[in-house]
């Protein structure tokens, strides 16, 4: 057990490193992380050897696995149903159109333009298909566009849009047996239950310090996670569509998702993807940043062509359609899951999972600067009531009428 | 000009506090109205799951900063609003002063992090720049 001690100290020094960074420099936890994890197995490899930092145990990978898992359900929780109904149609059409035109041409670009083989050029797709919703939300939180009816289809479509992708990566590479339609059809009855039993359940049985909830949802999302990989399917995929269904009920409970947050934050997240820095190659990277820029402007140019038309149609003025198709151009969290999933299951190598990470992490960055600096639709914006410009008072407009 | 609505952007720093203090006996010798604003910044870039738990705990830390903040104007007799708004610091504030009128914006001469301010910017220079209004900086003691 001395070696488990020592290599978990190892990680959660890293992690702990991770955090301090990104309080200093303000940036997200998840990208230091990632970096940290990079920068550690470059230099522990350089000097110790790459094995020391133990990315294959078994239990640095349950870890890992479990934070990847929980993070999906919190994020799929995150939905806000009320908006989903508001406006369906347009953010299904807007959603789907932003998932499929950047997996299709993203995946074309890897296979024809960087000559990668079909499983992998749709892993690529897959990866650079995602939209953050967390971007859109912090900017339309700034903004205040998210009280508007733009900013709550924008957000609703972006959650249709990551659907698709946890959909494409759960799906598609699993191969077709006697196994995914048990998978499919214990999901559909779990997923029918799982809104009416778990409310229930917790209020009789709930609100105790001995976490019944937390249990009962991990239980859920490690049962179904085992049914996905016995699939050969992938866990986050049940995890996502059990947090959208539970987003009316347990979504609405602060409380719990706030004490789940400080387990995933705490402990797992930062196995998760500190380990998927350490998967990234930096000398493959200097070896080829054509590729990365290439994968970041396919992302780009794809969802431009998708999203921009499909808003359009919907009737968005031009400036609206410029700015709802550049915020959906990010994506940072899906996109290194998607990524490592293709790394951990031989469907691209280390070079190919390099670039993609890469092409994530500028795809969560770029596009919200340019959308900031030439597209915002300033008109959504509350307009400031200046003394000068407010209405007159009716004793003078009595005044003006004599 | 006396001004008559005074905003002060708190993050808290120590820098800030100064800032209050200085926006504070002004407010009092003017008999102003002052409004204190902080700013919930998301992680750059904002990510899943992780912005929200940032935004509610930098949210509960200004609101408990405000009521130490309120304390001391109850002390100087002077009407304090208090604000959280989310987003990127100047911003914010140059918006609240153009949606509020306000007449004076008081800032802190420097934020909680020297490497944030030369990545990022510096918010006292944004708002000095940009300001609706008149800006006073104000250095720590």
């Amino acid at each position: 057990m001395t070696e488990v001690w020592a290599l978990a100290a190892l990680w959660l020094g890293l992690a702990l490193v991770a955090t301090l960074l990104s309080i200093w420099l303000g940036v997200a936890t998840a990208l230091s992380e990632i970096v940290v994890g990079t920068v550690a197995q470059l230099l522990i490899g350089a000097f110790v050897g790459s094995a020391l930092l133990g990315t294959d145990e078994p239990w640095i990978r349950f870890l890992s696995g479990t934070g990847a898992i929980i993070l999906t359900f919190l994020a799929g929780a995150e939905l806000d149903p009320g908006v989903f109904r508001a406006k369906w149609k347009e953010t299904t059409g807007i959603g789907l159109v932003a998932f499929f035109t950047p997996f299709v041409g993203c995946a074309a670009f890897a296979y024809y333009g960087l000559g990668w083989s079909p499983r992998a050029s749709w892993l690529a797709g897959v990866a650079l298909s995602t939209t953050s919703v967390a971007v859109v939300y912090a900017v339309m939180l700034e903004l205040g566009l998210n009280s508007t009816a733009f900013g709550k289809a924008v957000l609703a479509a972006c959650f249709v849009n990551d659907l698709g992708t946890v959909i494409a990566l759960g799906l598609i590479f699993a191969p077709f047996t006697l196994k995914t339609v048990l998978f499919v059809g214990t999901s559909i009855v779990v997923l029918t239950a799982l809104p009416w039993v778990t409310p229930r359940f917790f209020r009789r049985y709930g609100g105790r310090p001995s976490e019944l909830e937390a249990k009962f949802l991990l239980l859920a999302l490690f049962g179904m996670g085992a049914l996905a990989a016995w699939a050969d399917s992938e866990a986050v995929l049940p995890a996502y569509l059990i947090g959208m269904v539970l987003a009316g009920t347990v979504g609405k409970d602060h409380a719990l998702v706030r004490r789940l947050r400080t387990v995933t934050f705490g402990l797992l997240t930062p196995f998760y993807f500190i380990r998927a820095g350490s998967f990234v190659s930096v000398p493959a990277l200097i070896a080829a940043p054509a590729s990365v820029l290439g994968l970041l402007i396919a992302k780009l140019v794809t969802k431009t062509l998708g999203v921009w038309p499909a808003t359009r149609v919907f009737r968005y003025p031009r400036q609206e359609a410029a700015y709802t198709t550049l915020l959906m151009s990010t994506g940072l969290t899906f996109g290194s899951i998607s990524a490592l999933f293709g790394l951990t299951h031989d469907i691209i190598d280390q070079a190919q999972y390099s670039y993609l990470i890469a092409a994530v992490i500028g795809s969560a960055v770029v596009p919200t600067l340019v959308a900031n600096a030439f597209f915002l639709p300033r008109y959504l914006l509350p307009k400031p009531v200046r003394a000068s410009e407010a209405a007159p008072s009716s004793a003078a407009v009595e005044e003006a009428a004599r | 000009m006396i001004p008559a609505r005074i905003l002060i952007g708190h993050d808290g720093s120590k820098d800030a506090d100064d800032a209050f203090e200085t926006a504070l006996e002004l407010a009092a010798l003017c008999r102003a109205r002052l409004q204190v604003v902080s700013v919930a910044t998301p992680p750059e870039p904002p990510t899943r799951v992780e912005t929200e738990a940032t935004l509610e705990a930098a949210t509960q830390h200004y609101e408990e900063i405000f009521e130490g903040l309120k304390a001391r104007a109850k002390e100087r007799d002077v009407n304090l609003e208090s604000r959280v708004l989310v987003g990127h610091a100047a911003e914010q504030i140059l918006r609240l002063a153009a949606d509020t009128g306000a007449d004076l914006i008081v800032v802190g001469h420097r934020g909680r992090s020297a490497i944030q301010e030369w990545l990022f910017g510096s918010t006292s220079r944004r708002v000095v720049s940009y300001a609706p209004c008149s800006v006073l900086v104000v250095r720590r003691k």
